[in-house]
C-alpha cells in the first residue's frame, strides 16, 4: 500500500491523480492564477479611482502628450512587450530541455524589465521636475511644452498650470504600484535565474519558470491597460 | 486504492520520514494547518477579550458617564481618561478600536484562520493544505498587523479615531481628528493584514479545488468546507479593494494627496464606495462559515440529514453573488444618488431570501430530530434564533426611507451586533465545543459549557435587544455623551442597564476561558467519534491528527456527509468512509420513515 | 497517467512571434489613433477595445489560456464582472 500516484517520469507538472480532479491543472498553477485574480482587484481599485476621478473632474487631467512624455512610454511599453516574448522563450526552452536557452531568456528578460523600471524612474524625476507631483501642495505642472520653453530661456510670465493634484496622485499612485510589481517580479526572475544556474528545472518539471511566466505576464498585461488609459486618453 | 499520505508528492511533507521537528517548527513555525489553525485560535481569543474590553470601556461611558473607571481608573494617561474618565478623544478611539479589533483580530482569524485551517484538509481528506509553508506565512503576517494595531494605542494623538469605517475626510486629516501616528498605524496594519487574508484565501481555494479526496464530490462536501470556499472567494476579491483604498488614504494622511479631501477636488464619497465595496462582502466573510459551522452541528446533534442540502450550497453562492450588488445600502444617507440607492434597496431587500431559505431549512432540520441539547447544539440554536432576528432588522435597513430615520443610530448597532455576536460568535462558540475533541483530545465540561452559555445567552439580550429602543428613539452611535442632547436624557437607565448587562456578559465569558484551558488539560479524554459524526475528520486518528492526516492513505469517500438516521444503516451515523458493502443493514426489515430520503 | 493531463502547449508550438508582431502593431496603432482628432468618446471606447484585445491575446497565448481547460476561463472570468460593477455604479454619482 506504499505505491506512489507519481513514478512516472515527468508527471510534477499534471494534476495530482490520487484526488479528485478538480481544476485539472497542478496545484501552484492554480494557486499562482488564483493569485492573480486578486491582484486584478488590487488594481481595479487604483485604476477605478483614476476613470471616476477623471470622470468627476476633468480639469485636472490633461490631454495625451500635453504632462506625459507619451513617445518615451510608447517605447516602455514596447520593451515591457519584447520582455513577455523572451520569457515565453525560456519557457519554451526548459520545456525542450534546453538550459542554456533557459538561462539566456530568463537573463534578457531580467534586463529588459529592469531596464523598463529604470525608464519609469527617469521619467519619474524628469516629471518632478517639470512640476508635476503626488502631493496636492506641490503640484505645479506646467507641461512639457511649457516647460522646454521656460527651459531653452524663453522665460516670461509663470507659465500656467496644466491639469490639478489628482493627476499627479492617481499617476503615481497607479503607475508606480505597477512599477513595484514589476520590480518585485524582477527580483523573483532573478531567483528562478539562479535555481536554473543550479540545473533545478528539467523538461520534465519546470514549474517555477511557468509560475514566474504568468506572473510576468500579468505585469505585462496590467501595463497593457494602464498605458492605454493613462497616457492614451 | 490506498495511497500514502505523503501523496502530493510534489512537494517533500515530512510524512514519510518520521524523525521528530524540533519545537520551533512543531509550534512556532509549524507548516501542519491543525497547528497554525490552533495558532490562530489561541491569538484570536486573545484579541476577542481585548475587543470585549474596549467595549466594557465604551459602556462604562454610556452607562455612568463622566464618572472615573473603577479599579483600573488610575492606569490611564492623562490624554486618554485622566483620572480615570474617559475623554471624547479616547471615546472615539475605543469605539474604532474595539470595532477594529473584533472584525480584523478576532470574528476573521477565528472563522476563517482557525475553521478554515482545521476543518478544510481533514474534512475533504487532504494529509495537509495545497500550500503549508505558505499557510504558516499566512499566519506570522497577521502578527506584525496585530503588533502595529496595539501600538497604536501608544503613539502620540492616541489610537485612530474615525471609525473602523474611516470616512474621509476626517480619517484623511489630522488637523480634523487630532490624530496622526494612530490613523497611520491603522491603515499600514490593516494593509498588512490583508495579506494573510489573501495567501489563506489562495490557500483555501487551491485545495478545495484540487485535494478532495477520491469521491469527495462537490455535493458531498460538508457545508463548512462550502461555506469556507465561498467565504474564501470573497475574501480573494473584496480583500485587496480594501488595501487599494488603505493605501490612497495612506495617501492622503502621509503625502498629501488628495483623493478623499475636497480642497483638492478629492472625493469623500468614492471612500465610502471603494470601503463599502469592500465592506459589504466582508460581512459575509463574517457570517458565512458560521453558517457553515452551524449547519454541521444541528445536523449531527437533530441526529438528522440537512434539510435541502442542495438548496444550502446553492443559498450559500447567492448570498456571495449578491453580496456584492448591495453595498450601497451602508450609504443611503451619504448624498449618493437617488437611483442607484433604489437599485441597492432592491438588491438588499433581495438577498433577505437566501438567508431566510437557509433558516428555514436549520428548522426543517430540526424538526422531529433525536435533539441533543449539549453545548454545541444550544450556540447553534441562538446562531439560529438571534441570526433571525438580526436578519428581521436588516429588512428595516434596506428600505432606504426607513433607514434614513434609522442609519447611524443604535438600531444599526443592534442589528449588527445580533449578526455578529448573535450569528457569528455564537456560531463560533458552536465550533469550538464541537470541535474541540478533535483538537485537543478531549471534552469540554459539558456543566460549565452549559452555565457559560445561558449566562451569555440571557446577558447578551439584555445587552443589545433594548438598543432596538434607543435607535428608534433617536440615539445615535460612537457619541461620547447622549445627554447633551434633552431627548436623550431619559433614555440614560436603558444605557445604564445596557452596561451593567455588558459587565456580565463580559464576565461570563470567564467561565468559557476556565472550561476551555482546564479541559485542554483535565477533560475526560474523548473517544474516537464522541459525536457519531459522518465526517472525515472523525475518522483521521488521533486527536489532533498527525502530520498528513490520514496514515492509512487518502480515504475513499463513498457518500454525502448527512446520512444520519439512515434506513440503510442499524446505527443513526452512516460515516462518509463506509465501504456500501461493510454498511450495516437494520435486523428487521421495515418501512422507511418519510422523513429519511429513501435512496 | 499521462493522458490529456499531459503539459499543454507542448505538443504544439504556439505563435509567439506572430503574436508579437500583433501586439506592436496594434501598440502603434493605439498611439496613432490617440493622437486623432475624434471626439474624446470614440477615442476612448476605441483605445480601450484595442486594448483589452491586446490584453486577450497576452492571456490566451503567453499565459497559455487558449491551451487549459475551459473550467480554469471560467474561473479567471470572475473578478470581470466585478470590475465593471464598481466603476460603473459609481460613475453613476458623478
Amino acid at each position: 500500500m506504499t505505491s506512489h500516484a507519481h513514478a512516472v517520469h515527468g508527471d510534477m507538472m499534471v494534476p495530482d491523480q490520487t484526488f479528485e480532479p478538480g481544476m485539472r491543472i497542478y496545484n501552484m498553477k492554480l494557486g499562482m492564477w488564483v493569485f492573480l485574480l486578486s491582484e486584478v482587484m488590487f488594481f481595479t481599485s487604483l485604476i477605478g479611482t483614476y476613470i471616476i476621478l477623471r470622470f468627476a473632474h476633468p480639469d485636472h487631467f490633461a490631454d495625451p502628450g500635453v504632462v506625459l512624455n507619451v513617445t518615451l512610454t510608447a517605447f516602455n511599453t514596447f520593451f515591457l512587450i519584447c520582455s513577455s516574448v523572451t520569457m515565453v522563450k525560456a519557457f519554451a526552452a526548459i520545456q525542450k530541455g534546453d538550459q542554456k536557452g533557459l538561462k539566456l531568456w530568463l537573463l534578457a528578460t531580467i534586463v529588459i524589465g529592469a531596464a523598463f523600471v529604470g525608464i519609469q524612474a527617469v521619467e519619474y524625476a524628469t516629471l518632478a521636475e517639470e512640476g508635476f507631483v503626488p502631493a496636492a501642495a506641490e503640484y505645479h505642472a506646467v507641461g512639457r511644452a511649457a516647460h522646454e520653453a521656460g527651459a531653452a530661456g524663453a522665460a516670461g510670465a509663470e507659465a500656467p498650470i496644466v491639469g490639478g493634484p489628482l493627476y499627479g496622485a492617481t499617476f503615481y499612485t497607479m503607475t508606480g504600484f505597477h512599477g513595484a510589481h514589476v520590480s518585485i517580479g524582477v527580483l523573483c526572475l532573478i531567483f528562478v535565474l539562479i535555481r536554473a544556474m543550479r540545473g533545478s528545472y528539467t523538461a520534465a518539471d519546470h514549474r517555477g519558470v511557468e509560475l514566474i511566466g504568468l506572473y510576468w505576464h500579468f505585469v505585462d498585461l496590467v501595463w497593457i491597460i494602464l498605458f492605454t488609459i493613462v497616457y492614451l486618453i | 486504492m490506498a495511497t500514502t499520505a505523503a501523496t502530493s508528492g510534489h512537494h517533500d511533507t515530512d510524512t514519510e520520514h518520521h524523525h521528530k521537528l524540533g519545537f520551533i517548527r512543531t509550534y512556532i513555525f509549524s507548516t501542519d494547518h491543525k497547528m497554525i489553525a490552533k495558532q490562530f485560535l489561541i491569538v484570536s481569543l486573545l484579541f476577542l477579550l481585548l475587543g470585549g474590553l474596549l467595549a466594557g470601556l465604551v459602556r462604562w461611558q454610556l452607562g455612568f458617564p463622566g464618572q472615573p473607571i473603577p479599579f483600573i481608573g488610575g492606569l490611564f494617561s492623562d490624554t486618554t481618561a485622566p483620572g480615570g474618565i474617559v475623554l471624547p478623544e479616547f471615546y472615539n478611539a475605543l469605539v474604532t478600536m474595539h470595532a477594529t479589533f473584533m472584525i480584523f483580530f478576532a470574528i476573521m482569524p477565528l472563522l476563517v484562520g482557525v475553521w478554515g485551517n482545521f476543518l478544510i484538509p481533514l474534512q475533504i481528506g487532504a494529509p495537509d493544505m495545497a500550500f503549508p509553508r505558505l499557510n504558516t506565512a499566512s499566519f506570522w503576517i497577521s502578527v506584525p498587523a496585530g503588533f502595529l494595531m496595539l501600538a497604536s494605542f501608544f503613539v502620540d494623538g492616541g489610537a485612530a479615531g474615525a471609525g473602523w469605517t474611516a470616512y474621509a475626510p476626517l480619517s484623511a486629516n489630522s488637523e480634523y481628528s487630532g490624530v496622526h501616528m494612530g490613523q497611520i498605524l491603522w491603515l499600514v496594519s490593516l494593509t498588512i493584514l490583508g495579506f494573510s487574508s489573501i495567501t489563506g484565501a489562495v490557500n483555501y481555494v487551491t485545495t478545495v479545488i484540487n485535494m478532495r479526496a477520491p469521491g469527495m464530490t462537490w455535493f458531498r462536501l460538508p457545508l463548512p468546507v462550502w461555506a469556507l470556499f465561498i467565504t474564501s472567494w470573497l475574501l480573494l476579491l473584496a480583500i485587496p479593494i480594501l488595501t487599494g483604498g488603505l493605501i490612497m488614504l495612506l495617501f492622503d494622511q502621509t503625502i498629501g494627496t488628495g483623493f478623499f479631501n475636497a480642497p483638492t477636488d478629492g472625493e469623500p464619497l468614492l471612500w465610502q464606495h471603494i470601503f463599502w465595496y469592500f465592506g459589504h462582502p466582508e460581512v459575509y466573510i463574517l457570517i458565512l462559515p458560521a453558517m457553515g459551522l452551524v449547519s454541521e452541528v444541528i445536523s449531527n446533534r437533530s441526529r438528522k440529514p440537512i434539510f435541502g442540502y442542495h438548496a444550502m450550497v446553492i443559498a450559500i453562492a447567492s448570498i456571495a453573488f449578491l453580496g456584492w450588488v448591495v453595498w450601497g445600502h451602508h450609504m443611503f444617507q451619504s448624498g449618493m444618488n437617488p437611483l442607484l440607492g433604489t437599485t441597492f434597496m432592491i438588491s438588499t431587500i433581495v438577498i433577505a431570501v437566501p438567508s431566510a431559505i437557509k433558516t428555514f431549512n436549520w428548522m426543517g432540520t430540526l424538526w422531529r430530530g433525536d435533539i441533543h441539547f449539549d453545548a454545541p447544539m444550544l450556540h447553534a440554536l441562538a446562531f439560529v434564533s438571534m441570526f433571525v432576528i438580526g436578519g428581521l432588522s436588516g429588512i428595516f435597513m434596506a428600505s432606504a426611507p426607513v433607514d434614513i430615520y434609522i442609519h447611524d443610530t443604535y438600531f444599526i448597532v443592534a442589528h449588527l451586533h445580533y449578526v455578529l455576536f448573535g450569528g457569528s460568535l455564537f456560531g463560533i462558540f458552536a465550533g469550538i465545543t464541537f470541535w474541540f475533541p478533535k483538537m485537543f483530545g478531549r471534552m469540554m465540561s459539558p456543566t460549565l459549557g452549559k452555565i457559560h452559555f445561558w449566562l451569555t445567552f440571557v446577558a447578551y439580550n439584555a445587552v443589545f435587544f433594548p438598543m432596538h429602543n434607543l435607535g428608534l428613539k433617536g440615539h445615535m452611535r460612537r457619541i461620547y455623551d447622549p445627554n447633551q442632547y434633552e431627548f436623550l436624557q431619559p433614555l440614560q437607565g436603558l444605557n445604564t442597564f445596557i452596561t451593567i448587562a455588558a459587565f456580565v456578559l463580559i464576565s461570563s465569558q470567564l467561565i468559557f476561558a476556565v472550561n476551555f484551558f482546564w479541559s485542554m488539560y483535565a477533560g475526560e479524554k474523548a473517544v474516537q467519534n464522541p459525536w457519531k459524526s459522518n465526517t472525515l475528520e472523525w475518522t483521521a486518528a488521533g486527536h489532533p491528527p498527525g502530520h498528513g492526516n490520514f496514515p492509512g492513505g487518502t480515504p475513499r469517500v463513498h457518500r454525502g456527509p448527512y446520512e444520519y438516521s439512515s434506513p440503510k444503516s442499524t446505527d443513526d451515523f452512516l460515516p462518509q468512509i463506509v465501504p456500501p458493502d461493510r454498511v450495516l443493514r437494520p435486523a428487521v426489515p421495515h418501512e422507511p420513515s418519510p422523513l429519511v430520503t429513501g435512496d | 497517467m499521462t493522458t490529456e493531463a499531459h503539459t499543454q502547449g507542448e505538443h504544439h508550438d504556439p505563435p509567439y512571434m506572430i503574436i508579437f508582431g500583433v501586439l506592436l502593431v496594434m501598440t502603434l496603432a493605439e498611439v496613432g489613433y490617440a493622437f486623432l482628432s475624434l471626439p474624446k468618446v470614440w477615442l476612448a471606447v476605441g483605445l480601450c477595445v484595442m486594448a483589452i484585445w491586446k490584453a486577450i491575446l497576452v492571456a490566451l497565448y503567453y499565459m497559455h489560456l487558449r491551451w487549459e481547460p475551459p473550467r480554469l476561463w471560467v474561473l479567471v472570468a470572475v473578478p470581470l464582472p466585478l470590475v465593471v460593477i464598481l466603476i460603473v455604479a459609481v460613475l453613476t454619482e458623478f
